[in-house]
């Protein structure tokens, strides 16, 4: 379809810092609030558009609405105290904000992780990202065809598969959600007889039902129509402005931190990653069906070679000071299904240095809706939709 | 019989037989796409949750009908009513049985499509008197997509009116007892002019895939935003009486009234428009839904050529197989 | 433009999960059985002997990381063996601010705290779901215990553990009611 004038004006000038003032005078804009409260802003976001029509002229997006203080109660709680606070930031994959909080520690306390605790979580970031990954397809499918409609129903499919690894996490740790099974310089809780029957049988479903679920989008004319050149994110504009994980591969620029800066295990498997260039909302989806196949693989390669050996480093949490940094300073990263998730602690704050004395998190989903402003503009407000579905950020990570 | 003791029965007949069959769609859309999402519809009240209706009309019955203060009042509150009432309107000229037909109108299929291109109007009516940028975004996707698949709609119900040769509703279904369902023979014009009128009526009501006017992930409810209590019961309820008026109208045309294997008569008609109405039920909770720039493309680019085709392909059909007429 | 082949493809896929037994589990009718490790309330336990196991160390209150647990000392005769020894004098947990992060399982000396696999029922008012020590200590005999106490997780998590899986031996379980 080739453009319409003003579309194609309002394309050339997409420019985030865009003066209103200097804005065509014939054209009538109006401000929309895609607000706080929406059914699709995947969680309380509120985007200002200025439309022309259908059409969007400019993007100013307002974060802040789920801000807690986390990074100010870090200040306060015992690094050994912190854990289970942390699974509340990317509160859908919790399991990656607390395997870089306790590498973030761990690289300032200078502790060496066995081998056995290593590779469970390893193990342990695969299965939530196929968790975090069957969410977003989920909620991307309510985005595009609504909440009574098409769309939930592949909603529902994937929470249907979504909680056979969540009853894996249960018999693991005793909670389907925010675990808490991480410690510094090891794991909490150890892999119950049995488990691995029962991955592999979560697994096996999940797979057999994944082209069935294609079949509702992926593969689907309504959808292709929807979301090809939709968005687009080149890799020159995601290294500009910090924006890793999916999004960036799916602009072209191969970067995987499970592979080029490898954490836990993953220097011992072989991780393949997977790229698009085309950068639009359809490249973004089918990098994340890609990332589900390939987390697939890795559960079935690493299950039944959990090592033997000690669960943890340091001797069982009994009390809140167990842990004192009074010097120095670490950053850690995880690839989470967002993107990089960071960590940087400077030690030696309250409690004898068993607080931190400034934590900060390096959130993915913050940088990846900063392109917004970027993208938006001359694509209408359903595009502004998919948009923000195919990103997938998460406003617990946004706003800590 | 008095003829006007007659239209008055019928019409109290009509009227409630639809709004009870609507009312109870509601249990069957929830159970059905229940059922399509791998859980249960509704349980609680009645066996297998068959109260659900009554409840959900009790509690939007005693819930405040708030106006917001800037709202248009007039246009407002008259118009979920006025839908309810246009959709049912439509329900007049369908023929239900060999002579169970509440108007037997000689014009019954233009008088079809004049009130359902009146239909949007109200739909206008509701969005722009809410003084919601929602509303508004949703009433204005909803004038353009009703009023270009008008053009379809014409000319896929126009192929059964020409191979008929009568607008007559219960004409063109004795026609089709005669030599066959027009969704079958003659193949080609019959068929395809039944897969053109499906997505034209989809439009025409706002259903997924084309349910722009009432997108829920980009507008939080499309034109009926500001609607609550019963204002948004009848909006909701219009809806699914213009969905089961079309799936009448659509069996009446292409599948054949009253027509069955054996014993033709009014169970048929019944079997098929609640056949269809769950097919729409189906295709509602299986699609993505289209944008809007998309849905235009698809009416102006392919359903009206190809709807001028089939009306020239089915004249062409009645000229060579009945030698003009 | 497939975009009648394609619906039909997603037609068919979802009418096959009609045929399909459908995933709800009917609750509070119908309750899944939850696994050994389970987090869900508290209980407060007594020892063999039935003396209470809770010596009022204030070690929970002070790994809490959401401050809900209050604990006062007492030391007083035990009236099992008749010698003095501290007790918890008060216990109040609230569980409406609980992360279930089972941390103050993990550091009880004498295993007294330990989850229970079974939640609190709704109640009308937060006070409903503050558990006083009454309450911990009926739910010792109420709910079924979790697996996890502080021995168990102490030596799983303890670098001279060696490697097999620890089984969860089900701890003493009364059968669930509900």
């Amino acid at each position: 379809m080739e453009m319409i004038p003003h579309v194609a004006k309002a394309r050339r000038r997409a420019n985030p810092y865009l003066d209103l003032g200097s804005y065509d005078p014939e054209a009538d804009l109006m401000v929309l609030n895609l607000g706080p409260q929406h059914p699709s802003t995947h969680g309380v976001f509120r985007l200002k558009l200025y439309l022309d029509g259908e059409i969007i002229v400019k993007v100013v997006p307002f974060v802040g609405y789920l801000h807690r203080g986390v990074e100010k109660l870090c200040e306060k709680l015992t690094m050994v105290q912190l854990i289970p606070i942390f699974d509340k930031n990317d509160y859908v994959s919790p399991m990656m904000n607390e395997q870089s909080l306790v590498m973030a520690f761990e690289a300032l306390l200078g502790i060496e992780v066995p081998r056995r605790a290593r590779y469970v979580r390893t193990l342990l970031a695969e299965l939530q990202r196929i968790a975090s990954h069957l969410l977003w397809l989920g909620a991307f499918a309510m985005d595009l065809g609504g909440a009574l409609g098409g769309g939930s129903t592949l909603f529902m499919y994937c929470f249907r598969e979504r909680e056979l690894i969540l009853d894996v996490f249960e018999d693991l740790t005793g909670c389907r959600f925010h675990y808490n099974t991480h410690m510094i310089g090891g794991n909490r809780h150890d892999v119950p007889a049995g488990w691995a029957t029962k991955v592999h049988a979560a697994i096996n479903a999940i797979e057999t039902r994944l082209p069935e679920y294609e079949t509702f989008l992926i593969t689907n004319d309504i959808y292709i129509e929807r979301t090809r050149g939709v968005g687009v994110v080149d890799g020159q504009l995601s290294m500009d402005l910090g924006i890793t994980g999916p999004v960036l591969r799916a602009g072209g620029v191969d970067h995987d931190l499970r592979r080029d800066a490898p954490y836990h295990c993953y220097d011992e498997i072989e991780v393949r990653v997977a790229t698009a260039t085309a950068g639009d909302c359809e490249a973004r989806a089918a990098v994340r069906m890609a990332e589900i196949r390939e987390s697939i693989r890795l559960v079935r390669e690493l299950i039944d070679n959990i090592p033997e050996g000690p669960l943890g480093a340091r001797k069982p949490i009994k009390t809140p000071l167990a842990e004192k940094a009074t010097q120095g300073h670490a950053y850690a990263a995880v690839e989470s299904p967002r993107g990089e998730l960071g960590i940087y602690v400077i030690g030696g704050g309250d409690n004898k240095g068993a607080s931190p004395y400034r934590l900060k998190i390096r959130a993915p989903s913050l940088h990846v809706l900063g392109c917004l402003p970027y993208i938006l503009p001359g694509h209408s407000v359903s595009d502004a939709v998919a948009v923000l579905g195919s990103v997938d950020p998460i406003m617990g990570e946004v706003d800590r | 019989m008095n003829p006007w003791l007659r239209g008055l029965i019928y019409a109290v007949v009509v009227t409630n037989v639809f709004l009870t069959i609507t009312a109870w769609s509601i249990w069957f859309e929830r159970k059905f796409s229940g059922r399509m999402q791998s859980r249960l519809g509704p349980t609680f009240y009645g066996p297998m949750g068959l109260l659900q209706p009554v409840v959900d009309g009790i509690k939007l019955i005693q819930k405040e009908f708030l106006i917001p203060i800037n709202a248009d009042r007039l246009l407002f509150v008259i118009a979920p009513p006025l839908t309810v009432v246009l959709a049912l309107g439509t329900a007049a000229v369908v023929p239900f049985g060999a002579d169970i037909i509440a108007a037997d109108l000689d014009i019954g299929v233009l008088y079809l499509l004049a009130l359902g291109s009146l239909t949007i109007i109200p739909v206008w009516m509701s969005g722009w008197s809410s003084n919601n940028k929602y509303a508004m975004l949703g009433a204005m996707r909803a004038v353009a997509q009703g009023v270009s698949y008008e053009i379809p709609l014409v000319l896929a119900s126009l192929v059964p009116v020409i191979l008929a040769g009568s607008m007559s509703l219960s004409d063109i279904v004795r026609f089709q007892i005669k030599h066959g369902w027009f969704a079958f023979w003659p193949p080609g014009p019959g068929f395809f002019a039944f897969l053109f009128f499906l997505p034209a009526s989809l439009a025409e009501a706002n259903r997924i895939p084309f349910d722009i006017p009432e997108a829920e992930s980009e507008l939080i409810a499309g034109v009926s935003t500001e609607y609550t209590g019963m204002g948004f019961g009848l909006l909701y309820l219009a809806e699914y009486l213009h969905t089961l008026v079309i799936s009448a109208v659509a069996s009446v045309l292409f599948f054949g009234g009253w027509d069955g294997p054996f014993a033709p008569g009014l169970h048929w008609m019944v079997l098929k428009t609640l056949g269809l109405f769950a097919g729409i039920f189906w295709v509602r909770w299986s699609l993505v839904r289209f944008r809007s720039d998309q849905l235009m493309s698809i009416c102006w680019r392919y359903l009206v050529p190809g709807g001028l085709i089939l009306v020239m392909s089915a004249g062409l059909w009645v000229h060579f197989h009945r030698g003009g007429g | 433009m497939f975009y009648f082949t394609d619906s039909l493809r997603s037609l068919a896929a979802s009418l096959r999960n009609v045929f399909r037994r459908p995933t709800t589990v009917e609750f509070p009718d119908v309750r899944r059985p939850r696994p050994e490790r389970f987090r869900a309330s508290f209980a407060l336990l007594h020892d063999e002997a039935g003396d209470e196991l809770c010596v009022g160390c204030k070690a929970c209150e002070r790994i809490c990381p959401s401050e809900i647990i209050t604990v006062e000392l007492v030391k007083k005769d035990s009236p099992v063996t008749g010698k003095k020894r501290a007790y918890a004098s008060d216990f109040v947990l609230d569980s409406n601010a609980c992360i279930y992060c089972e941390l103050c399982v993990q550091v009880c000396p004498t295993d007294a705290i330990v989850m229970v696999k079974t939640a609190e029922e709704p109640k009308f008012n937060r006070q409903g779901l503050v558990l006083t020590m009454e309450r911990l200590y009926e739910n010792e005999k109420l709910r079924p215990l979790s697996w996890a106490t502080a021995t168990l997780l102490s030596d799983m998590q303890s670098p001279e553990s060696k490697s097999a899986t620890i089984e969860p031996k089900s701890a003493t379980a009364v059968a669930e009611s509900g």
